[in-house]
């Protein structure tokens, strides 16, 4: 008997993506988000879950996406990482996945570097192909420094940031 | 009392644990009093008394080394002749520290340090006076008592000792002994309860805990006979039982079938009489000696010794059997706990006010409308009670750190050669312990300094006609929701010239920049980080090392300190802390159409004004305010085009300083229960934490002292750029910039 993954599907722009089911809490509609300044623009803010402050990304802006807006079919993938909680924007949620652990090919090599980083694997179902996210990486404050090297114009330097607002 | 007597024991420890460091403290505190006057006999016999509770109480918790050598020093300082000699208070202040660092490693079963030293000191001590006369009571006392102390010492070995079946009389500690006493004088019967275990009995360890709760049910235990580790305590126990029941009212208790073979009772007429063996004399006579000192009406006795001014307590060593029933150990994760559901109620009442105020409005004639007023502010007088209990768990008077500093002020003092003097007031101050903690390093920092580069040498001093004799001021007091903790010195104070100096070589300031500053602006560059690690400043303004350390754990606090300083007069350091961090009232306002908040005990008035009344002075917007000319802060957008805008001014301090901070709108003031962000996701230092208000919306606080600091940083950098856009998302600052670009005045507005 082969080992299964579990996984939640969600979308983001076209793709299927997928965290292990054990790493959810829950999905929520799209509250009001309160925005943190200074801080990356794919970090959306945070939102008032019952009473917890959990803050917020916007996995389509942090996947490159500029100009995402928030719909009714937005939801908020609420994540439990290493003790803490985080939401996650997608564009809708899904399904729960079966994944074989046979079916899931490392991510190839350019994933590796960049904003990418966070790609533990790409898994086949039913001829569809889930892009496996590892939350670790994904939530890690240095994933997001990377990104923000990265990105085109993101408040890395508040100077330079400031010098593009005023123009 | 049906703890089982492992458990009590641990308790007991860390009980000591607790205490001792109290004595520790009132060891170091009567040893700096001592050398101040030396020879004086009272304060000698204070220290005596302190080290014999240490030893009673560290005997009880069988914790021997620790026992022995308080119970060496404590013979030593009983000795006539001993009291006048000056080095007792070199060896109490050694003593303190040899004794602070065997109990740290009883408590974290570490190595133990190595008394030699002081056993030597303690040595010489005891052989310098010839003449050893062993004439006063006093002495014969010590002498008895030290044989009774080196048994009851042995009594933690005594008591793992398998013991025969016979019935043979235990021997009491000091301690429970004590508790024998006192349970006399109260009135009950206290008696001595022999129970053996029927050998047949097929759980005899169950047994016997039987009995001791069949015993437990008639009055507390004061003292058990063997250890219920011990593999004796199988065989046979032996209670002492502080009763108002009858003897054959506790035998038949005791007479469990196929349990007890056997029951022996015995009313104890004289607690002490309980130890039937030669030292039952001096015993006693301790017992009866030791009230008689305490009670002698002398301050510094009651003040040294805490556990003593309590009359219910007759004498140190009660102490601790007292507080057992009232002093609840709690662990402050269970307080915080609390505190998280109080703050969690906080949210629900201002929810359920919003919800009854729109109540109001729909309904304005409603009858129920008063039930429920009523009700709510019963409730929120209820919530508001729980709250400030709440917090007052975690309040504890600064004199727990305060009390610390005479011994150290010396030992620094001592070491850079100055006469130094300490003066505290404002002990009683409470403060939330987690705060306490915080600022244990700053204040050090801060009375190191004060000791080290304020004061000046003696000489230095005369020539400048101050008295030789420099004093450190600690103080702290409640202001509103604040409390103040400063340190002063009557020192040299800082020079400005030099730091201004300093500034200019370090290129954080220019020549006309530091031209311009004021003394006080000049003196606040102490605290810019890198600045202070500089050695020649250290050596010249004698302020620096580890400033910024100061003022990082202050931030982190969201605290602030500022500098008073007049040259050659003194300096005042004044930290400003905030009763607690869970709780804060807030002034909640709007920029760029969202909710901020910030303490309200930062912002000194709010004031209204126009567009056209800021200037604009060298890059920097400023607005003059009556007298005064306050920089600028704009947390939204740049200044509008229209000229005629009006605009919500708030007036904040951070540090000495006045700020401005432009807003969009203001929304009210509130309670806030202060919620940590995420750290790991947002490196933002602007914003120190978030909070719900009660329609579930969440609200930024806003971090005052570091949105200062980035002012501050815009001036270093002079990109010619307003200081506006603080609070601006990146979000925002792409709309502002297509808004600006098609010349739309609503921009950011979207």
């Amino acid at each position: 008997m082969s080992r299964e993954l579990h996984i939640v599907g969600f979308k983001v722009g076209r793709e299927t993506y997928g965290v292990p089911i054990t790493s959810l809490h829950e999905i929520v509609r799209v509250p009001e988000i309160t925005a943190v300044p200074d801080a990356p623009d794919y970090l959306e803010g945070v939102i008032n879950l019952r009473g917890k402050i959990v803050s917020v990304m916007d996995l389509r802006k942090r996947f490159g996406e500029r100009h995402a807006t928030l719909g009714k079919q937005n939801r908020i993938l609420v994540v439990e990482h290493a003790g803490r909680l985080a939401g996650l924007i997608v564009d809708s949620a899904s399904e729960v996945l079966k994944i074989p652990a046979e079916a899931v090919e490392p991510p190839p090599a350019v994933f590796q570097e960049g904003g990418l980083n966070c790609v533990t694997g790409l898994g086949k179902v039913a001829g569809r192909l889930v892009v496996l996210l590892d939350m670790s990486k994904l939530l890690a404050p240095g994933s997001l420094q990377a990104k923000s090297e990265n990105g085109e114009k993101k408040p890395g330097s508040k100077a330079e940031a400031r010098g593009a607002a005023a123009k | 009392m049906t703890e089982s007597p492992d458990e009590r024991g641990a308790e007991l420890r860390e009980l000591f644990f607790e205490t001792s460091q109290e004595l520790l403290q009132a060891l170091n505190d009567e040893a700096l009093k001592l050398e101040k006057k030396p020879g004086d006999e009272e304060i000698v016999r204070v220290i005596r008394r302190t080290v014999h509770t240490l030893k009673g109480d560290s005997a009880a918790c069988g914790l021997r080394e620790l026992s022995e050598l308080a119970h060496q020093f404590e013979d030593a300082l009983s000795l006539e002749g001993t009291a006048t000699q000056a080095a007792v208070a070199e060896i109490a202040f050694a003593a303190a520290d040899v004794f602070a660092g065997m109990i740290a490693a009883y408590r974290s079963n570490g190595k133990m340090p190595s008394s030699k030293a002081l056993s030597k000191k303690i040595a010489d001590l005891t052989a310098a006076p010839a003449p050893e006369k062993e004439k006063t009571r006093r002495t014969k006392k010590t002498a008895s008592k030290s044989s009774l102390k080196t048994t009851t010492a042995k009594t933690a070995e005594a008591k793992a000792a398998p013991t025969s079946a016979k019935v043979v009389a235990a021997q009491w500690t000091e301690y429970e002994k004590l508790a024998m006493t006192q349970a006399q004088a109260s009135g009950q019967d206290v008696f001595h309860v022999v129970v053996k275990i029927d050998p047949h009995c097929a759980m005899p360890i169950a047994g016997r805990q039987l009995v001791h709760n069949a015993i437990g049910v008639m009055g507390p235990v004061l003292a058990m006979r063997p250890d219920a580790k011990s593999p004796a305590a199988s065989k046979q126990v032996e209670f002492v039982l502080a009763s108002v029941q009858t003897a054959e009212q506790i035998a038949a208790k005791c007479k469990i079938p196929t349990i007890t073979s056997e029951v022996h009772i015995e009313l104890l007429l004289d607690a002490t009489a309980a130890v039937k063996k030669p030292q039952t004399d001096s015993g006693s006579e301790n017992q009866k000696e030791i009230p008689a000192e305490a009670s002698v009406p002398e301050s510094a006795a009651s003040d040294a010794i805490p556990t003593e001014d309590s009359p219910a307590a007759p004498s140190p060593e009660a102490a601790p059997a007292n507080m057992l029933e009232n002093i609840l150990r709690v662990d402050a994760g269970r307080i915080d706990s609390v505190l998280n559901l109080v703050g969690e109620l906080i949210i629900g009442k201002s929810m359920l006010q919003q919800a009854l105020n729109e109540f109001s409005r729909r309904f304005p004639k409603e009858a129920l409308r008063g039930k429920f007023a009523d009700a709510m502010a019963f409730q929120a007088r209820v919530l508001n009670d729980l709250q400030r209990s709440v917090m007052k768990i975690r309040m504890v008077p600064v004199d727990q750190l305060f009390r610390r500093f005479p011994r150290m002020v010396r030992d620094v003092a001592r070491q850079c050669g100055r006469d130094v003097e300490v003066d505290i007031t404002g002990q009683d101050t409470d403060l939330d312990k987690g705060i306490l903690d915080a600022i244990a390093e700053p204040l050090t920092h801060l009375v190191r300094n004060a000791v080290s580069h304020g004061i000046e040498p003696a000489e230095e001093r005369r020539k400048l006609g101050k008295p030789p004799q420099g004093v450190v001021r600690l103080n702290a007091y409640h202001q509103g929701n604040q409390v103040f903790v400063e340190v002063s010195d009557d020192g040299r104070g800082i020079d400005s010239q030099k730091i201004r100096a300093k500034a200019i070589e370090l290129g954080v300031a220019t020549l006309e920049e530091t031209a311009r500053m004021s003394e006080a602006e000049a003196v606040d560059f102490i605290f810019r980080p890198g600045f202070s690690t500089a050695d020649e400043v250290t050596e010249v303004s004698g302020r620096g090392v580890g400033m910024d350390v100061v003022q990082s754990v202050l931030h982190r606090l969201k605290a602030s300190i500022s500098v008073e300083t007049r040259p050659g007069k003194g300096t005042t350091f004044r930290m400003k802390l905030p009763l607690t961090l869970a709780i804060i009232k807030a002034l909640l306002f709007w920029v760029e159409q969202r909710l901020y908040a910030i303490p309200l005990n930062a912002v000194l008035e709010i004031a209204r004004t126009f567009e056209t009344e800021v200037h604009q002075i060298d890059n920097y917007e400023v607005l003059q305010l009556r007298d005064q000319v306050l920089p600028l802060l704009r947390l939204g957008r740049p200044a509008a085009r229209e000229r005629t805008a009006k605009l919500f001014v708030l007036v904040i301090t951070a540090g000495e300083k006045k700020y401005g901070l432009i807003v969009d709108a203001l929304e009210g003031e509130e309670e806030l229960v202060i919620k940590a962000l995420d750290d790991h996701t947002f490196s933002t230092d602007l914003v120190s934490g978030a909070s719900i208000l009660g329609d579930g919306r969440v609200v930024l606080i806003l971090n005052l002292p570091a949105i200062v600091e980035h002012v501050a940083r815009w001036r270093q950098q002079e990109t010619g750029q307003s200081n506006s856009g603080l609070l601006l998302t990146s979000t925002d600052r792409m709309r502002l910039a297509v808004s600006a670009g098609t010349g739309s005045a609503v921009g950011g507005q979207a």
